[in-house]
């Protein structure tokens, strides 16, 4: 085949050059009559969605007019999947950038197709949109913004968990034409939309709409550059304005002399601007140079983010800007070093020395002009020149002593990958650049979902990235559609799919259960490594028990909390509990839930397994929580009540005791109703009880309740102590002081009294104690200031010593007293 | 630029996700957070930085005062409280109903958005209205080598409801420094917490594996392999050893630790005791705008910035007076330089060092008061008779012994918390106690403190902190241990083990004993056993404890060596070796070269208390630098913390 000349579909427009190539021919059949359509192309390069325009009018022998539907075309014209429409009017069609076929209907029904394979998810957009309608849609990358009738607008931006949000709300007036800016290029981050109201054109964001204040308006058409930089504006008068994006300047201007608005308004990569009428299109560079195109029938624009595809019944074209490198190496009299690089590969074919010459002239410069070369090639649709560009490059890489190849290998395999794709069975005409946007994994997606597995892990094992959602989707197909027995099915799958990594088959059993095959279902969970991700789908299908035991397989707690609360809503609490008694992380969970928000659940578990201890506890606490007496007392009566009849001592010890805490209430509640008028001790423990009855002078009625409760004598004793120094009562101490014996000896009453300060009274208690050394008593006596009684402990003991040191300590008559001790006590010479 | 440590790591990292998702809802926001989360935010951002992000007001979940003052609303909470969801869906209903503003609601769930947090939402029909986001908190940095999970209520979950959630936590957070650096080569560990954390790890990486290759995952997580630099994960379950953090902590951080508490690297400490703060505390309020109003409490920052902490926290309390005394000797004299200074550049000096002058005075005059207020504390005649409790104990003397003592504290009115942890530690180093003396101490307890104290009793029960001592388990087991695994056996592992040891220096310690003043916590001995046999072999043996250190080899990994010894403590042992591509991992090595220094992660799965982590960094010290040892842990823990896990809040007295 000769050589197309590259510079065929090159078309001036002021400073650069755009080209037109055309991509695919014959595209759809001829009694698709394209003007009768509203078109809609996903993203780079993605599929086509046609909705028949209900404004134009029906033939009537076409009997497909009379059932509405959306059809989803490839870019080469092979019909994907046909879409049946029952709902009210489609108001928005439009795509994601994950190549989701999103439908709005005219009541806010939005419906999310994902896959191309007709599964979808549906949302609303609320009431407003219910009540107003919707008027139109526009959708970015992840999003969209819905214009109601009433001018309200409702953005959604994520279609995974849509929330659709209310924009600030605009003025009244006609809205003539509109258009988003897309988060990512905007300064809050949120979508904002350009509203063009009678004569100005407002900017809406989340919490304001702010006027841009023109004068010029109606605006037929508002479109924001792909990179929301630019915004062009057509006017009524057929003008089409290019202002920045603040509205501030004015930077071209381009009257069209028509008096019909064009249908579209897009923008073709960031610098020039198509305007579409019916069969004519119009490309407006940045100072207003124009170039006119004209076609035989109706043509559709379709956006990229690098240039526009144009789509008529014979073609699908891609028209963009030519890149630099292509430029400078094609233009006519190019004389760079790409250029004059791809001149030597022709100078070498024919043999001759100019092929060396050529590098010898341009060395300098070769490794840029090599790089050149690569680059270009890349940019390039069609095969010849891609290799001879290649082969330039090849040539001048050659004549360099160091270069790093990996772009050259790379662009070797990208531009496979890029050809394979572009071939019509396929219909993905991706440019470069939008390649490399897409990114590998993303072009995976699209072959998955084109079913072209075979292709996708070629590509996948040339590009060396993971290929498991391949498999994983070809085994869900495989599921839906094989008519074989479910033992051979899984057995083909896993077959296949053994020893390729990261296989989820969680996924292709939710297929299975989908279709309705469970038992295929069961069968394929049983090879999913991951336990946690079965737990969702096992209880889909009432596999309750299992999906509890996976849950707790997969240690993650929230998963077993999760399957607990569907069960627990599920079935009877008996088969419940039944359920729970035989996995002990299970009942712990349910018991840990339980204690904060269902104790009636937690006696009943506690009573089904014959748990009295735990049972009496669940009341207990119950009855602290009481602030009601004789409930609290109801509360506790119930407790022993479970307790009876025990023979286990750890169970008569639990009755005792709560017999006794019912007791003691009762007696508080009599003390509080004697002694004071509110409620002093009611709820207080029993030493405290104690306490506060000695200090507050009623000791008989404190001894009475040691008996009643068996206090031991030792803790009355320290009680009735701290109680008396507390209430600063040395007489009644001094009179427990005249008995013989203390059962906590007499240390803690010269401590405590001496810490409350009475050290007269405290010394009353040293002689007593006689646990204590010599030593000990003797700082007892320093203590309390009574140097002299020390010296007479010390004296006893003949502690030489410690009189000395004691003389240094005393003052006044004491030091003779002193003295005389050690004079007594020194041995006579 | 050499890669960042593990705490610088995790700091950075939950400081960009929290702002960006901060950043994600625009224009001013009032933000409100969950009492357990907000101390630790504090640690990895500051209340200025979140204004410069829009926050306007902090408000405290459990305060429930959120107002009507932004439009934006932002929660932050942990997703797997649902209790906290339920508040917070409760808060936005009331502000959705009473409110004329309409508010844009967003929750952040940390670590992890959890299924049951969405049935709670979409219960209350809220689910809908709000924006949700995950914000990813794992570890977070106490030091550079502390990472603690600051899970306040870990121990409680684990010990007391055998709620496994922290487990799962502290797998995920580990996965994500084998993310970072490669598998653990080696995984060791003792405990059944322990055993099913590492299974859990090793079933993630299998899962991980397994979902790598699944399209748009991080590539970098491929194929990941055992990493180079570092030598193994070493797991203690707390309750292997439950009665070290029973006893009273005696490091300096320990003490402040038992006595004024330290939370998120902070101790409220009262204004008498360290004087008023320097002004820019007013920013620190405005962050908990509900102070506490008993008393005016300072806050004070405890961590390595502060050097003069970082040179006291870990030696034993009976030399902080020593090194305050150097300290305060040593900047008198140089303070005095200023006389001497004669020419202008002698001035200049002086005057530029000022600063950090009176930063350091600054420092040492908090820490002296503190160190004096600890001091009244530790001589007063309660510290010491439960002191004295606790030594008998530890060193094995016989326990009954020591029930007059506990029974005249709890006459005393002592508080609780001390009284049960003698208990306890009784209970735990003896292997239960009898039980007519148990059920003594209960009545006395129930009797002294409240009835409502059934409950807790119960509770320490459930936990294995106190237990009757059934005939079976004779107290003081015979040396070879009747059931392995099934209860710690201090008798023997303090012979074994060599766990008491008398002559310990507080001042120049020898051996990690130092920081309980002659006894050796059990759980970093256990770390021993693993990274330093040849010591401990020597100890046995009775050789003096500072007897050869370094000669220690790699080549008797896991617990080889000590199998036997170490069933006598609780719980399975394990020691589990990850394998990668052979060849990959030798190709690594080449590269990474053979002699640098290897990182040990120890896991406290439970908490750690701070003497446990002195006495980790005392061996750290001796390993480097062929070890690093990074201490990682689900929180910290003090025998009062395990004790208020138990306690029973409520009472019968009503409060009116």
């Amino acid at each position: 085949m000769a050589p197309s000349n590259p510079l065929a579909n090159w078309e001036k427009l002021g400073d650069s050059f755009y080209r037109k190539i055309p991509v695919y021919d014959a595209i759809f059949e001829d009694d698709v009559e394209l003007e009768n359509y509203i078109v809609a192309g996903a993203p780079y390069g993605g599929a086509i969605a046609l909705y028949r325009d209900e404004s134009k009018p029906i033939r009537l022998r076409d009997t497909q007019g009379s059932r509405s539907s959306v059809d989803v075309y490839s870019c080469s014209g092979k019909l994907i999947n046909r879409i049946n429409w029952e709902q009210a009017t489609i108001r928005g069609i439009g795509w994601s950038d994950k190549e989701e076929l999103l439908l709005v209907a005219e009541d806010g029904t939005v419906r999310r197709y994902f896959g191309l394979d007709g599964d979808f998810t549906s949302f609303s957009l609320g009431s407003g949109a219910e009540e107003y309608g919707v008027r139109a849609c526009q959708f970015w990358a992840s999003g969209l913004v819905a214009l109601l009738s009433n001018n309200q607008l409702i953005a959604v931006s994520k279609y995974d968990e849509p929330r659709p949000r209310l924009l600030a709300p605009c003025p009244e007036g006609e809205v003539s034409s509109w258009a988003l800016i897309p988060p990512a290029h905007t300064l809050s981050r949120s979508v904002e939309v350009l509203l063009a109201v009678d004569r100005t054109v407002y900017l809406v964001d989340s919490t304001e709409a702010e006027d841009k204040i023109l004068q010029d308006g109606p605006f037929k058409h508002v479109s924001v550059s792909p990179t929301g930089r630019f915004v062009a504006l057509f006017t009524s008068d057929g003008k089409l304005w290019v202002v920045s994006n603040d509205f501030q300047n004015k930077l071209s201007e381009y009257d069209s002399k028509s008096r019909v608005p064009p249908s579209t308004v897009s923008w073709c990569g960031d610098d020039a601007v198509i305007l579409a009428w019916e069969d004519e299109i119009h490309l407006i560079g940045p100072s207003g140079a124009a170039s006119k195109y004209y076609y035989d029938g109706r043509v559709h624009v379709i956006s990229e983010f690098d240039g526009v595809r144009l789509l008529t019944n014979d073609t699908c074209e891609f028209l963009h800007k030519v890149h630099d490198v292509t430029e400078e190496i094609f233009r006519l009299g190019s004389s760079s070093p790409a250029s004059v690089l791809l001149d030597s590969v022709d100078q070498l074919e024919k043999k001759s020395p100019k092929a060396d010459e050529n590098i010898q002239r341009i060395r300098p410069s070769l490794p840029a002009a090599v790089d050149s070369c690569i680059k270009a090639a890349g940019h390039e649709f069609d095969a010849y020149w891609q290799k001879r560009l290649l082969k330039a490059a090849s040539f001048g890489k050659s004549a360099l002593e160091l270069y790093n190849s990996d772009e050259f290998v790379e662009m070797t395999e990208k531009l496979r990958v890029l050809t394979a794709l572009r071939d019509y069975q396929v219909g993905l005409p991706l440019s470069y650049d939008q390649y490399l946007r897409l990114s590998p994994e993303g072009l995976i997606e699209r072959l998955i979902s084109r079913h072209e597995y075979l292709l996708a892990i070629r590509v996948s094992d040339y590009l060396q990235i993971p290929a498991d959602r391949i498999y994983v989707h070809w085994a869900s197909q495989k599921v839906r559609i094989s008519t074989v027995d479910d033992e051979a099915v899984c057995k083909l799958i896993v077959q296949r799919l053994e020893g390729k990594p990261g296989i989820s088959f969680e996924v292709i059993a939710q297929a299975a259960y989908d279709e309705g095959r469970s038992h295929l279902a069961t069968q394929l969970l049983n090879h999913e490594p991951r336990a946690g991700k079965q737990v969702p789908l096992l209880l889909n299908m009432e596999e309750d028990e299992l999906a509890l035991d996976k849950a707790i397989e997969s240690g993650d707690d929230d998963l077993v909390n999760f399957v607990l609360l569907h069960l627990k809503s599920k079935i009877p609490l008996a088969s419940f509990f039944r359920m729970i008694n035989t996995r002990p992380m299970a009942s712990a969970l349910v018991e840990t839930a339980a204690r904060d928000e269902d104790t009636e659940l937690l006696k009943d578990l506690y009573y089904q397994d014959d748990r009295p201890i735990d049972g009496s506890n669940a009341l207990l606490s119950e009855a602290l929580r009481e602030t009601d007496p004789q409930r609290t007392a109801e509360k506790l009566v119930l407790a022993t009540r479970l307790l009876s009849d025990s023979k286990d001592p750890t169970v008569i010890l639990q009755q005792k005791m709560i017999t006794e805490a019912s007791q003691l209430l009762k007696v508080q509640e009599s003390l509080d109703k004697d002694l004071a008028d509110r409620s002093e001790f009611l709820g207080l423990s029993l030493n405290e009880t104690i306490y506060r009855l000695v200090r507050a002078g009623y000791g008989k009625r404190a001894q009475k309740l040691q008996a009643e409760f068996k206090m031991s004598e030792k803790t009355y004793w320290w009680l009735r102590l701290r109680a008396l120094v507390a209430k600063r009562d040395w007489g009644e101490l001094e009179e427990i002081g005249r008995n013989k014996k203390s059962p906590i000896g007499w240390e803690p009453f010269y401590n405590e009294i001496l810490g409350a300060g009475n050290t007269k009274l405290a010394s009353v208690f040293i002689p007593k104690c006689t646990t204590s050394n010599v030593s000990e008593r003797v700082e007892m006596w320093v203590k309390c200031g009574m140097i002299v009684k020390a010296g007479e402990e010390a004296q006893k003991a003949k502690d030489i010593n410690t009189l000395e040191i004691l003389r240094t300590k005393a003052s006044g008559p004491a030091i003779a007293e002193i003295e005389r001790m050690i004079n007594q006590l020194r041995p006579r010479k | 630029m050499a890669p960042l440590g593990d705490a610088d790591h995790c700091r950075d990292k939950a400081r960009r996700d929290l702002l960006a998702l901060l950043e994600g809802t625009r224009g001013k926001k009032n933000l409100v957070i969950s009492q357990e989360l907000a101390g630790p935010v504090g640690l990895f951002v500051k209340f200025s930085v979140l204004q410069d992000y829009g926050v306007d007001r902090v408000f405290l979940l459990e305060n429930a005062n959120i107002d009507s003052s932004q439009r934006n609303v932002v929660f932050l909470i942990r997703g797997e409280k649902a209790q906290h969801v339920r508040i917070v869906a409760e808060q936005i209903k009331r502000l959705q109903n009473n409110g004329n503003v309409e508010h844009e609601f967003s929750i952040f769930f940390a670590p992890r958005r959890t299924l049951v947090s969405n049935a709670v939402l979409e219960e209350a029909g809220i689910i809908g209205d709000v924006t949700i986001a995950e914000f990813l908190l794992h570890f977070l940095p106490l030091e550079q080598d502390v990472l603690s999970l600051e899970l306040d209520d870990a121990f409680g979950d684990l010990f007391l409801h055998k709620d496994p959630g922290s487990i799962f936590h502290s797998a995920k957070a580990l996965m994500g420094i084998q993310q970072r650096h490669g598998y653990f080569p080696r995984i060791v560990g003792k405990g059944d917490n322990a055993r099913r954390l590492a299974e859990l790890l090793l079933r993630m990486r299998k899962e991980l594996d397994a979902e790598e290759s699944s399209g748009l995952a991080d590539p970098s997580a491929r194929g990941l392999l055992p990493s180079a630099n570092t030598e193994s994960l070493i797991i203690i379950d707390r309750d292997v050893d439950f009665g070290t953090p029973l006893l009273t902590q005696l490091t300096y951080e320990g003490l402040i630790d038992e006595y004024v508490g330290i939370k998120n690297n902070q101790a409220d400490v009262d204004t008498s005791i360290v004087g008023q703060g320097p002004a820019p505390q007013a920013q620190e309020s405005s962050k908990s705008p509900q102070q506490p109003k008993q008393g005016l409490k300072r806050k004070i920052q405890l961590d390595a910035s502060d050097q003069l902490f970082n040179q006291l926290r870990d030696a034993n309390f009976a030399i902080v007076g020593d090194i305050l005394n150097k300290v305060a000797r040593r900047l008198e004299t140089e303070y005095e330089t200023r006389h001497s200074a004669k020419t202008t550049n002698e001035l200049r000096e002086f005057v530029s060092k000022l600063p950090s002058y009176q930063l350091e005075h600054q420092s040492l005059r908090v820490h002296t008061n503190l160190a004096e207020e600890i001091m009244r504390l530790t001589r007063s005649e309660t510290f010491r008779k439960i002191l004295d409790v606790q030594q008998n104990n530890a060193a094995g003397s016989d326990p009954v012994s020591q029930h007059e003592t506990i029974e005249e504290l709890i006459a005393r009115d002592a508080p609780l918390k001390h009284v049960l942890r003698l208990m306890c530690l009784e209970s735990c180093m003896a292997g239960g106690i009898r039980p007519k003396d148990l059920e003594n101490f209960k009545r006395q307890v129930v009797q002294a403190y409240g009835h409502q104290h059934m409950l807790t009793f119960w509770a320490l029960e459930k936990m294995e902190l106190l237990q009757p001592r059934s005939s079976a388990t004779a107290m003081l087991l015979p040396a070879t241990g009747a059931q392995p695994g099934t209860k710690t056996n201090y008798g023997y592992l303090r012979k074994n083990l060599r766990l008491v040891i008398e002559e310990v220096s507080e001042k120049e310690p020898n051996d990690i004993s130092y920081v309980y003043s002659g006894f050796a916590p059990l759980s970093v001995r256990l770390v021993q056993c693993v990274l330093q046999k040849p010591y401990i072999l020597s100890l046995i043996k009775g050789g003096s404890p500072a007897a050869m250190i370094n000669t220690a080899s790699a080549a008797s990994p896991g617990w080889l060596g000590f199998e036997d010894v170490v069933k006598s403590a609780r719980g399975p042992t394990f020691s589990i070796v990850q394998k990668g591509d052979d060849k990959a991992v030798r190709a690594r090595q080449t590269l990474s070269g053979n002699n640098t220094t290897k990182t040990v992660y120890v896991f406290f799965l439970g908490g750690i208390t701070f003497t446990e982590i002195a006495a980790l960094r005392f061996i750290a010290a001796q390993e480097a630098p062929r070890r690093k040892i990074i201490i990682c842990t689900t929180g910290i823990i003090s025998g009062d913390r395990m004790m208020d896990a138990a306690i029973e809040k409520q009472s019968f007295a009503k409060v009116e």
